[in-house]
């Protein structure tokens, strides 16, 4: 199924934490409480990390594998706890109304 | 993967384009706000200013900001630059052809303010025979103009027994949402605070209430913005993202003549529009600096629940005991 944004769904990027984000994690550093998008809609508001930005915006029609590939290939990270964050992750998007699935 | 971080610029502005009302409600707080408006060519170039520092929605109202001449144009220029476009109104000069062209003007929803289910008792606290009628008739058209409806009431002595009945109303007229807002003792709110505000007591059973009843309901969101629920255990609905008051966190208020606020009922001036950059106030203001750091005094010093609320509404703090620092004096919880 392909993951697409709510349009009704307002964000941003929050310029100076991504890149303060970008600057630690080329330390080596744990980067995931910097937070570095912002989503609100209807009250609800989430604070999302450098990642989880990122599968928000892949989150233009692919399916969640074509999300992880991608993501996978630009991160240093476990494809195996990826694939379980994102899972996670956009199953609560999905809850809250921020994504919707297509076939 | 959900963090809590600080924000670049509001998230949204309320913004009183006039400060002109046609009703005379008892518990304004923009009476003694001053009159003098932005010219639209003056707005236009300060709305490109807040778009430029991030800000993706902005809230009209005023007064009533349907007096404002160029409303329309006001907010296409805002929608078509990629605001998300809404407004508080008390409904009296929505019609149907009105509704529509707020539709095409970019407004994506219109609260009304509606302080009672009963008629003669919202006319009376209004000063305006026949509004309630017309708040009913804009929700209708607002509706059939495909606009999100919500009903704002301010609560008070006049409406904390009738959680059930305005929750009734308002899904009867299918809006959206309804916002419990609490008193703020601004304006003329602080003038008739003895005969309108409720008893700390009071404000507890009506929060306990009121979230039951929200817990309840279906098919209609039932928004309480008040920090002082943390002690009930409760949370408000951006208590994942920000703890205390909104107001110099996520939001900022613009009067109709530029100047900016932390919020509509905190009458401490920190810069201009029309003169300042939006984004030097939201960094450098020692006023919000201070209101993002508030330290517990008083009763908060040894109450378990000020990381949540912190310290409550900083409005009501600043009105009551002239330090929004102070703990809010709608708390409840007692010292130990």
């Amino acid at each position: 199924m392909r993951a697409f944004r709510n349009p009704d769904v307002l964000w941003r990027e929050e310029d100076e934490s991504k890149a303060q984000a970008y600057e630690e994690l080329e330390k080596g550093e744990d980067v995931e409480a910097i937070g570095t998008s912002v989503l609100f809609s209807d009250g609800v508001m989430l604070s999302l990390n450098l990642i989880a930005t990122e599968i928000w915006k892949l989150c233009d029609g692919r399916d969640v594998n074509e999300i992880i590939a991608d993501l996978t290939g630009r991160f240093e990270v476990d494809p195996d706890v990826l694939s379980k964050d994102a899972t996670t992750f956009l199953s609560e998007l999905k809850q809250k109304g921020f994504i919707y699935y297509e076939d | 993967m959900k963090t809590n971080n600080f924000l670049k610029a509001p998230l949204t502005i309320n913004w009183a384009v006039t400060n002109r009302c046609n009703f005379k409600c008892r518990h304004c707080y923009s009476r003694t706000d001053p009159t003098q408006e932005l010219d639209s060519g003056t707005l236009f170039a300060c709305i490109e200013k807040v778009i430029s520092a991030g800000v993706l929605s902005v809230n009209f109202g005023g007064g009533e900001p349907l007096l404002r001449n160029e409303l329309l144009e006001i907010s296409a220029f805002s929608a078509d630059r990629g605001l998300r476009v809404s407004m508080n109104s008390n409904g009296y000069l929505i019609d149907r052809k009105r509704a529509l062209d707020l539709k095409a003007a970019g407004f994506s929803k219109v609260g009304i303010s509606l302080d009672s289910h009963v008629p003669e008792v919202h006319d009376n606290f209004r000063g305006i025979r026949g509004s309630h009628k017309k708040a009913i008739s804009a929700l209708t058209h607002l509706a059939g103009a495909g606009i999100k409806t919500s009903i704002s009431t301010v609560i008070c002595k006049i409406n904390h027994q009738s959680i059930e009945e305005l929750t009734e109303f308002a899904g009867r007229h299918g809006v959206h949402q309804l916002n419990f807002h609490n008193f703020k003792c601004s304006g003329l709110g602080y003038s008739n605070k003895d005969e309108l505000d409720l008893s700390s007591q009071e404000w507890k059973e009506f929060y306990i209430k009121a979230m039951k009843t929200k817990q309840e309901v279906k098919g209609l969101e039932i928004s309480l913005d008040d920090p002082i629920i943390a002690s009930l255990g409760m949370k408000t609905e951006t208590d994942s993202f920000v703890k205390g008051s909104v107001c110099g966190k996520l939001s900022l208020n613009i009067k109709s003549n530029g100047d900016i606020t932390p919020c509509g009922f905190i009458p401490i001036v920190i810069g201009n529009i029309v003169s300042d950059e939006l984004k030097q106030i939201w960094d450098k203001s020692p006023v919000l600096e201070r209101m993002r750091n508030k330290k517990p005094t008083g009763k908060c010093s040894s109450c378990k629940s000020y990381e949540d609320c912190l310290g409550g509404c900083s409005a009501r703090a600043l009105a009551l005991t002239g330090d929004f620092n102070n703990p809010d004096p709608h708390c409840w919880v007692h010292e130990p």
